[in-house]
């Protein structure tokens, strides 16, 4: 009897791992494998997007509708945050046939990606740049003359301020154009008994990428030109002093702790991206290009870091030229004029300098001058690891964990090993 | 009686169906426990002995032996993640086994409203990690938080939580207490039913008070289910990864840094498979250390 229940028990097994295992032993190809031949057929083509959660991808996905309709696909969209959206790529990466299409790739991932074959050879299938774009915003989307990536909304720093607390200060927005004058509207708003300049805390590359436009107005740069760090030079102190200085006057705070105190006139000051914050015209903050000089005797400096998200083409795409379709489409300056009410910021021109759109957003001149003398950062592959470990020294050094001299030295003799 | 012959020999050993039996019942089992545990943790030990970087493939990964371990004690970032995180295990198994037991111990002495109070307070356990983060953030923001406005119309000083390297470990070790309280109290309160009523009569016979009942009747009847608590507390912090991700990143300074935290940023993150395993097999080799001691308890 047991041995009949046991083979029973046997056979039910079999039969279940075979159910459960048994998927499909064809693969179904893509309908829209052969680009934009597929808006015939009955049956949608499935299209991914993995993009930027937050007004990076919201207003890709307003712009979708009409790319559908007239092709006839369904697209589905991913919304991430910045590490998610990193790995996912990543991840798909070393499948012969990915999941995603269309992706969106933060700058300081290229060299990386670029290396690994993540990302389709644009040129190769037939883009190209138009003269509309801000061409130092391209910088960063290619190889030689081989295009990966396109600039899709032009996140630059900027600051952002509070304007009657720094009309309080004595300033006027055009007025403020060297750290000097951050520094005494930071005195003053601080003696009034207000945060006078915020900095952003948490991970380690939130720290580096505020710090970086007080290290340009300074003359330094993290990596020298053989990509060896150069974060334990005078320059860099310097800088980094003044950076703490300002921070003494204020607080350190994440984004929308940062965006809120500045909006309702607990602080003056804060460095901000333009994804963070739509100003209008009534509302009490607005954004003013950061500073390019020290004080006054000074010469100007880039001092604006480019933070652009970018769309590319997944190698691995199942719908390659399909996606290569709606990358252009996605591009079209008529298509980028119309996501600015949504937030957008394109690299154009033509969307920037509109005047219908400077009459109701006045500071996306602000951004576009920003855009056109903005610097891009180190393109090294251990860029997420360099900011991990420079960001966690300047943290020790901020919070008083450690001594200037102590956190360069330690930071800079464990970025050296790093990238060894 | 006829079927027990049939089963067993001459000489009164098992016959080999009856031998055979438990294990083809057992092999299932075996099977799915080797696929889900033993696989992965086979791979993981390979891959630290490997550079394997998940961009790059296996193909391009060679064998480098001990060099992601010797790496990994010679980082400074994860010798400070790894005491940070038996500092917080060690303190928030003892303030959640206390607190837990206390609470227990009072709701099971309620003549009325056990069930009300029993369900109140399991209510933190039951939401996701994630979402106990993001509400704990928004109320200790230091700009529009509650539990700021509230010390200010005290006139009591307010700190910037996270972002303090004063407050940020605390604070974490606090919400984390707070989700976890619960667990520790439904599993002691379960043992707590099993404790007789006769014992405790007979010790008010012998006239101990409360507090003698307490060390004497209740702690020695839920030992093994306040070891087992223990033990799975211990296995649950060490992992903790959520809540540091989530409110402070691991910083400020490093102060709340974990070995999951540090594993997932320098590790994960990079994509570097190799280092981030090694690192995984120290944080298990660990975890099996710290929780010895139960589970040789939990043996015996």
């Amino acid at each position: 009897m047991k041995k009949l229940l046991a083979l029973i028990l046997a056979l039910v097994m079999a039969l279940s791992l075979v159910a459960c295992g048994g998927g499909k032993t064809t693969e179904e190809k893509p309908a829209g494998d052969s680009g934009s031949s597929s808006s015939g057929s009955a049956e949608p083509t499935k299209m991914t997007l993995i993009l930027r959660g937050g007004t990076y991808g919201d207003v890709i996905k307003a712009c979708l509708p009409a790319f559908e309709a007239e092709h006839n696909v369904k697209c589905e969209v991913l919304d991430l945050s910045f590490d998610d959206l990193h790995s996912k790529i990543a991840l798909n990466a070393p499948n012969p046939q990915g999941e995603y299409d269309l992706c969106m790739v933060d700058g300081s991932w290229m060299a990386e990606f670029t290396a690994n074959n993540v990302l389709a050879n644009l040129s190769e299938m037939g883009y190209s740049f138009d003269d509309d774009i801000i061409p130092a915003t391209t910088d960063i989307c290619m190889v030689g003359d081989d295009i990966y990536l396109a600039p899709y909304f032009g996140n630059v720093t900027v600051m952002l301020y509070n304007k009657q607390l720094i009309a309080d200060a004595g300033y006027a927005p055009e007025d403020i154009d060297t750290f000097a004058d951050l520094m005494d509207i930071a005195q003053k708003t601080n003696a009034a008994g207000k945060k006078g300049f915020l900095i952003r805390g948490g991970s380690g590359d939130n720290i580096v990428s505020d710090f970086i436009p007080h290290l340009l107005a300074y003359g330094g740069w993290v990596v020298d030109e053989n990509n060896q760090p150069t974060v334990n030079t005078p320059e860099f102190k310097a800088a980094f002093e003044n950076y703490i200085a300002l921070y003494k006057l204020g607080d350190t705070m994440d984004k929308d702790d940062i965006v809120a105190a500045i909006d309702n006139g607990d602080a003056a000051l804060g460095q901000g991206w333009p994804g963070w914050y739509v100003p209008t015209a009534d509302s009490s903050a607005n954004y003013t290009v950061i500073p390019t000089k020290l004080d006054d005797n000074d010469t100007p400096k880039n001092t604006s870091m480019y933070g652009v998200w970018t769309i590319g083409v997944c190698e691995n795409s199942p719908n390659k030229e399909l996606a290569v379709e709606l990358l252009e489409y996605l591009m079209d300056p008529e298509v980028q004029l119309s996501t600015i009410d949504g937030g957008g910021v394109p690299c154009r021109y033509s969307c920037l300098l509109n005047e219908d759109v400077l009459a109701k957003y006045p500071h996306l001149e602000t951004v576009c001058g920003a855009l056109e003398t903005g610097v891009y950062r180190p393109v090294i592959e251990e860029w997420a690891e360099f900011t991990n470990i420079l960001g966690t020294e300047m943290d020790s050094v901020i919070q008083g964990v450690k001594s200037m001299d102590q956190g360069l030295a330690d930071a800079q003799s464990a970025l050296e090993a790093l990238l060894a | 009686m006829k079927r027990t012959a049939s089963l067993t020999t001459r000489t009164g050993a098992p016959h080999l169906g009856e031998r055979a039996f438990p294990r083809l019942m057992i092999a299932p089992t075996l099977l799915v426990m080797a696929v889900l545990t033993a696989y992965p943790l086979i791979f993981t030990l390979v891959y630290s002995f490997t550079d394997y970087q998940y961009l790059k493939g296996t193909d391009a990964s060679k064998f480098i032996w001990f060099k992601n371990y010797i790496d990994l004690f010679q980082n400074g970032y994860f010798r400070q993640a790894v005491l940070n995180t038996i500092k917080f295990t060690i303190l928030a198994v003892v303030f959640e086994m206390v607190i837990g037991l206390l609470i227990a111990v009072f709701i099971h002495s309620l003549k009325r409203g056990q069930k009300v109070m029993r369900t109140l307070i399991l209510l933190p356990y039951l939401l996701p990690a994630v979402t106990v983060a993001l509400s704990w953030r928004m109320m200790l923001s230091s700009n529009y938080g509650i539990v700021n406005q509230i010390l200010e119309t005290f006139g009591l000083p307010v700190y910037n939580w996270f972002m303090d390297t004063k407050t940020a470990f605390g604070t974490v070790l606090l919400i984390d207490v707070w989700q976890n309280v619960p667990f520790v109290f439904l599993l002691l309160y379960a043992s707590l039913q099993s404790v007789s009523e006769a014992q405790y009569e007979a010790a008010r016979i012998d006239g101990a008070g409360v507090v003698q009942q307490f060390f004497y009747v209740t702690l020695p009847n839920i030992k093994n289910g306040l070891a087992l608590c223990a033990l799975l507390r211990t296995i649950d912090t060490f992992r903790l990864f959520e809540k540091v991700n989530i409110l402070t990143g691991g910083g400020p300074a490093g102060t709340t840094s974990t070995i999951t935290q540090f594993l997932y940023n320098y590790g994960i993150k990079s994509l570097k498979f190799g280092f981030g395993s090694a690192g995984a097999i120290v944080m298990t080799l660990l975890v099996l250390i710290l929780s010895s001691f139960y589970i040789k308890r939990a043996i015996k």
